[in-house]
């Protein structure tokens, strides 16, 4: 089968995004001195987007007061960026990577810090694609169990960012883990879960203040053993995959029709956004159509506002999903889990479609029966964009191991790897998947300084993330643990007193 | 406690029992096989050993050290730069009992109901299972599977991971008696602990009257009992101290009454899960109570282990707790050296983290000839090629009982069909 792309109708009326994140310019990605968000369009205005702007909190993620300079040297540096640096130096200031290099590095201006890293590695810092931490949040207390609204198959509405809990013990753990970005999703209980959280690792009072600034919304999508489990346990639809498809079309179908009434309102005000709020009566036709937040979700989707996640695990159920996209005309940014990408790798690489996976997870259901620890390594030779994610807080601690196990199984299998296109499974290609590639993933000039330093190779089962950076402020010391970041566990003897009787 | 006809009769049951499981083991043929110029573990706290070799024979380990005469008819296996292991032991483990998680028609871990201590995890091993062979490829050749849910929740078996039939299989039908006190046990039994804890006394107290009682009981002049006659008899074992009894517990104080209980009855005691047993290590050193871990859950997942810590396993190990690590899991085999290899990182000792995983196992569980490579041990021997826990090693050859086994598995037969894509002449998938 080969994947056509229909021309969406919809999208030949001239208006177009200018950013997933409406008119707002991404604060972020100024600062870092990166492009503006990826984008499928280039100009124009997005009604959708513009809705989503009057909504902003006066909570937003400010830009991080500029850090002062860090300097590294003496250590092996590994960019993610085909280049490794043995010895190397990695210079941050502002916020961003002032000067990565091999040798000794400029002269520390005064005021800076100087990090004698000798016999370290320094990586980018990990981006883990797909987690529950705050969603689902330690401890599991009915409390907080706030992953998957699961009253209706399709919940495009919600936001994985009003229900993550910022106190979840698990943050500090995966900072120390050398994580510095996670992709927060809504579970998989749904066809459309709803949209989830790019989040950026320090910490703060509330969601919206940690997300990762200029990162476009993303939206959890689930195919396959899950609705159809939990729908099919309720005696509702849908109970079958042919089921979760059709439910999933006729989503799609009502959001072609909201956009198409957004998009002959918008034109009947002869603007290119409706500039003026909903409820006003101006015009004798500028009643506008009502919102929903569902719809205007699954709308900015087929306008390429937002990136989809996918949560499918078997070949034939992604080569299913691809042909729901081709109908509707989007694109899918990356299948999560994926166990038998390695089946199709040649369709998800041609058609540019990610995977974010785990390296030997399998069994536990029957759409991961046919999991095998070369996927990564197959779908890499393919030249597809493969990531590593957790799903697990647990995991999620330890993902540099996951791609020196993946790395392992690969050379074993006769793929030819090196430790980058180990290390682009942790940093690189998670950053493509979330759409903030431009800003984070590999040590370059001109990006976001967040950054790992490890204690060995950190494919190495021994490697421990010693300092953690994000935007070039150190959020983790391994040797000054300090006070533990969430207030739940203050008084735990296991946090106040860790790792520092060693 | 005197033996009554009853027991001793019971007793000679359950031996022969026993011998039906073991009698038919399978026959170790072929030809001695002698592992050359490699890093071997060896045990008793003693540093590997380099350039060594290891001589199989007859299913058994015949020599271990650097100066073996390897017989001429030996087959050689040139190990130089590899390291040699006995095969891992993993202590908490659901292979053979489930093939898919989630369809309860392949899943045999969990019964529905909270009182089963006559529960055998043997009557559902399946040797043939896919996992059994994924296990082993991770360098894994036995396995306790145990129980996983009820507050007596039943005996594990002992398996090696070779073999076509259960008889080839199971080493020990019935090794220990499994009991849980964990939160999630509490809520699905008595809601409460203190309800848990009377629930496992009244269990135990029955069972102790039982044996004291068993003529009147036959005649049906005894007091009327609430479990039945099957349960009663499974914990005879725990009691007379022939079987460890393997708690369920991770918060320091459920540990501590766990400790109190094992007083009482003077029993044996293993404690499982313990991810707060840091805070009470030296009362478990004192005892020389084993744990069975998994190192890397360092998460406050439950208000029963908010001082779970990354250095429990290593903090353990210092205070001298027989530590013994193990997967809690069914498919993920790898997650044995894998876990080893996280309490390394976290601080604890690279030879003791092995022992974890070989010996702490065997010594915790009475697994004699397990565990350790010297003369007269069961031949489970694996050879790496390097450091056991480090991502980079690959099992290169599994020897079970001396005898070579297989490295394919499921995963290695997709792996071949889609190594090169299958793609069909039309181009069409």
């Amino acid at each position: 089968m080969t994947f056509r792309r229909t021309a969406l109708a919809l999208l030949g009326v001239g208006l177009c995004a200018c950013s997933p994140r409406g008119a707002r310019a991404p604060a972020g990605a100024e600062a870092a001195g990166g492009p503006a968000p990826a984008s499928t369009c280039s100009a124009g205005q997005s009604p959708f987007a513009e809705a989503e702007a009057r909504s902003r909190m006066p909570v937003d993620q400010a830009e991080a007061p500029r850090s002062t300079a860090v300097l590294i040297r003496h250590a092996t540096i590994m960019t993610a960026a085909h280049r490794r640096y043995e010895p190397g130096f990695l210079l941050m200031k502002g916020g961003a990577i002032a000067a990565v290099g091999a040798g000794d590095g400029p002269a520390p201006e005064a005021g800076a810090v100087v990090v004698d890293a000798q016999g370290k590695f320094v990586t980018p810092g990990i981006i883990d694609p797909h987690s529950h931490i705050g969603v689902y949040p330690s401890p599991q207390t009915a409390g907080h169990d706030d992953g998957n609204e699961l009253t209706d198959p399709v919940t495009a509405g919600l936001r994985a960012e009003h229900s993550f809990w910022p106190q979840d013990p698990a943050i500090e753990r995966a900072v120390a883990g050398g994580v510095t970005t996670l992709g927060v999703l809504p579970g998989s209980g749904n066809l459309v879960g709803g949209r989830g959280v790019v989040v950026h690792l320090s910490p703060r009072q509330g969601a919206r203040a940690m997300r990762f600034p200029g990162a476009p919304e993303i939206l959890k999508m689930a195919c396959g053993e899950n609705p159809k489990r939990v729908y099919g346990g309720m005696k509702r639809s849908p109970t079958t995959r042919m089921g979760n498809v059709r439910a999933l079309r006729e989503a799609f179908i009502k959001a072609q029709k909201y956009t198409r009434d957004w998009v002959e309102w918008t034109d009947r005000q002869g603007k290119p956004a409706p500039a003026k709020k909903p409820d006003d009566k101006g015009g004798p036709d500028s009643k506008p159509p009502d919102r929903d937040l569902g719809l205007e979700t699954l709308a900015q989707v087929l306008r390429g506002e937002i990136l989809v996640e996918w949560h499918c695990y078997q070949a034939d159920d992604m080569l299913a999903a691809l042909q729901v996209a081709d109908e509707f005309g989007f694109k899918v940014r990356a299948f999560h889990h994926a166990l038998e990408a390695y089946k199709i790798r040649d369709v998800l690489a041609r058609e540019n479609v990610a995977i974010a996976t785990w390296d030997d997870w399998w069994g536990f259901k029957m759409e991961a029966y046919d999991g095998v620890p070369e996927n990564l390594a197959l779908f890499t030779e393919a030249g597809g964009r493969a990531a590593l994610h957790s799903d697990s807080p647990i995991a999620g601690q330890v993902l540099n191991q996951a791609a020196g196990k993946a790395l392992a199984a690969g050379r074993a299998a006769g793929v030819k790897l090196d430790d980058d296109d180990a290390l682009r499974w942790l940093t690189a290609n998670p950053a493509w998947v979330l759409g903030i590639d431009d800003q984070v993933g590999t040590l370059e000039t001109g990006k976001r300084a967040d950054v790992a330093v490890w204690s060995d190779n950190p494919l190495s089962t021994y490697a421990r993330a010693e300092l953690v950076y994000v935007d070039g402020h150190l959020v983790f010391d391994r040797a000054h643990p300090g006070a533990p970041w969430s207030d739940f566990e203050l008084g735990v003897r296991g946090m106040t007193a860790r790792e520092t009787d060693r | 406690m005197r033996a009554g006809g009853g027991t001793r009769r019971a007793l000679v049951a359950a031996m022969a029992s026993a011998l039906a499981w073991t009698g038919a083991a399978r026959a170790a043929d072929g030809p001695p096989v002698a592992i050359v110029h490699a890093r071997v573990y060896v045990p008793g706290g003693r540093a590997p050993l380099d350039y060594a070799t290891v001589l199989l024979a007859g299913g058994k380990v015949q020599a271990v050290g650097r100066d073996v005469t390897v017989p001429l008819q030996a087959v050689t296996i040139e190990a130089k730069g590899k390291v040699v292991t006995p095969g891992l032991i993993d202590a908490d483990s659901s292979v053979g009992v489930v093939d898919v998680s989630l369809e309860p028609e392949s899943d045999d871990t969990d019964v529905h109901g909270v009182m089963s201590p006559a529960l055998r995890m043997v009557d559902g091993y399946n040797p043939r299972s896919a996992l059994v062979l994924l296990a082993r490829r991770s360098g894994v050749t036995s396995v306790i599977v145990a129980p996983h849910s009820g507050v007596l929740a039943g005996q594990a078996a002992f398996v090696d991971l070779a073999g076509d039939t259960l008889a080839e299989s199971v080493v020990r039908p019935t090794l220990a008696e499994y009991a849980r006190v964990d939160e999630d046990t509490v809520q699905a039994s008595a809601g409460t602990r203190g309800g848990l804890w009377l629930m496992l006394r009244e269990a135990f107290g029955e069972a102790r009257f039982y044996a004291a009682h068993r003529a009147a009981y036959d005649a049906n002049a005894a007091r009327p009992l609430g479990l039945p006659r099957a349960s009663l008899e499974a914990l005879q074992p725990v009691l007379r101290g022939e079987q460890p009894l393997v708690v369920t517990a991770h918060r320091a104080s459920d540990i501590e009454a766990a400790l109190r209980l094992g007083d009482e009855l003077k029993v044996r005691l293993i404690i499982e899960g313990a991810s707060e047993a840091w805070l009470v290590a030296d009362e478990l050193a004192r005892r020389k109570v084993a744990v069975v871990i998994d190192p890397m859950a360092n998460l406050p997942e439950r208000f029963d282990r908010l001082h779970a810590r990354s250095d429990n396993a290593a903090i353990l190990s210092r205070a001298g707790v027989p530590v013994v690590i193990a997967t809690f899991s069914a498919h993920q085999g790898r997650l044995l050296w894998q876990h080893a290899g996280n309490a390394v990182r976290l601080g604890m000792d690279h030879d003791a983290a092995i022992r974890a995983v070989t010996e702490a196992p065997a010594d915790a569980f009475g697994l004699r000839g397990y565990g350790r490579l010297e003369p007269g041990a069961v031949g489970n021997v694996v050879v790496w090629s390097g450091d056991p826990l480090e991502t980079s090693t690959r099992v290169e050859h599994v020897f079970v009982r001396g005898r070579e086994e297989t490295l394919v598995t499921r995963q290695t037969l997709l792996l071949e069909r889609y190594r090169t894509l299958p793609i069909p002449r039309d181009g069409s998938r």
